[in-house]
Parts: C-alpha cells; structure tokens; sequence
C-alpha cells in the first residue's frame, strides 16, 4: 500500500508488478483486439462484439497453452526415465 | 481489411496521417469511427505500457531493437524516449543510483528505472502498439475513403431501387 501511495504514474514502473504480471494479459489481449477489429470488421457497429470475442480466444488460448505446459513440465516429464 | 482488387489505389496521405497519430489517416478520410477505435486500440496499448512499466520502457538507445517497433506509434514514441532521456537519465525526475563499482566511468542509473516483469510488459505493450499502428495506417493508405458510412446506408435500404 505504502509503494502504491508514493507511486509517480508514467514516469515509475508500477509496483508489485512481480505478483500479479499474469493478469497483464488481459488489457494486452483487449488492446490488440480493439486495434486488429478496427481494421478487420465490415461494419463498425458490429466493432464491441468482434473486440469482446477475440479478447477472450486470445485469453483462452493463452490459458490454454499454460496448461498445457504445466501438464507436460509437472506431471508428464517426471515420469520420463532420467537416462 | 478491404480486399484488394485492381481498383484498390494506395494513398500515402493516409499512411503519413495515421503514422502522425494512431486512427488519423481514418479520420480525414471520413471513416471517423473505424479511425477512433484504432486510436482507442493503439492508445490503450501504448499509454497502458507506459503506465505499467514507467517512461524507461520506450528507450531509443538502450532498447533500440524494440524501439523499432516501438516506432510505429509515430510521434508519441519519439516523444516518451525524449521524454526518458530528459526525465530520467538526467536525474531531473528521481535520484540516480551509483552503479557496481566495475561499471566503466563510475555510471549511474536513475532510481525509477524499470526492472524485470513490469519492464518487459510495458516494453512488449508499446512494441504491440507500434505493429499493430502499422498495420492500422497501411489499412488507411488502401481503405476507400468514407466507405463505412455508405456500407451502413446501404444495410439500412438508402439508395435502394424503388
């Protein structure tokens, strides 16, 4: 709280960025889908839709590839013989 | 993405527009919404970067290989390195830090500079802005110019035969 509160916004990296940097990927996946969808929709009515939808498959893939390697790097690869 | 046909003719204009600043090559050339969510988009991307990694994430010296990319953004970015230059590397915003006693010349950095995640996903959030800033203005260069407003028209049944 207290590196919170001394803070200076742009100028200092944000604090504690160490414990929840995972959930960066949130606002990343959203503003590459607003920019891309921008681009890409015929009509820009349908543009909050497209920008929802592809925000959360890039999320799930994400979340989908960390499985995936949590599966093959904890679970899998220690049943593997070590010679 | 307008698909490209014999007609499609590419407009520099748009281009240099949208490289001046994220979406303004949409803008002037009447597809003003399309143009506002590519700003929002971009924006997003690079001021939430800077927000999240400070002003030493855009470094046209020490990070010239992402400032590259970085560049896309067109001026805002030459303006956040100028900015970490001034700000920064100078001492003007926060005291600098005496460096290991090997380092050459006895160099110093400054106490708000960034460090491992919050560095790298700022750095990686203006680089994303700076590609995808790309691929917004070469879209403006090519799109026909106010092109959403009689797409829409056309759904709603204007100019329709009667």
């Amino acid at each position: 709280m207290t590196a919170m509160v001394a803070w200076t916004p742009f100028l200092q990296p944000a604090p504690a960025v160490h414990a929840w940097w995972w959930l960066l990927i949130v606002p990343m996946a959203l503003g590459v889908a607003m920019a891309y969808k921008a681009i890409r929709v015929k009509d820009v009515s349908e543009w909050p839709k497209a920008v929802l939808r592809m925000s959360a498959q890039i999320v799930a893939a994400i979340v989908g590839i960390a499985v995936g390697l949590y599966l093959l790097v904890i679970l899998l690869l220690p049943h593997l013989p070590a010679e | 993405m307008p698909a490209a046909t014999s007609e499609t003719t590419f407009r520099p204009l748009g281009a240099l527009l949208g490289w001046c600043f994220p979406g303004l090559g949409h803008i002037v050339a009447g597809n003003v919404r399309r143009g506002v969510y590519a700003m929002l988009g971009i924006l997003t991307l690079f001021l939430g970067g800077i927000l999240v990694g400070g002003i030493d994430c855009v470094d046209r010296k020490e990070d010239s290989l992402w400032f590259v990319g970085q560049a896309g953004c067109g001026p805002i970015a030459f303006v956040a390195s100028f900015a970490n230059d001034a700000l920064l590397k100078t001492g003007k915003a926060a005291p600098m830090i005496e460096m290991y006693s090997g380092a050459p010349g006895g160099a110093s950095v400054s106490s708000f500079k960034g460090l491992a995640h919050a560095n790298e996903f700022g750095t990686l959030f203006v680089f994303l802005a700076g590609l995808l800033n790309v691929c917004v203005l070469l879209d403006a260069a090519v799109r026909e110019p106010r092109s959403d407003g009689v797409r829409a028209g056309r759904r709603a049944g204007e100019g329709a035969a009667r």
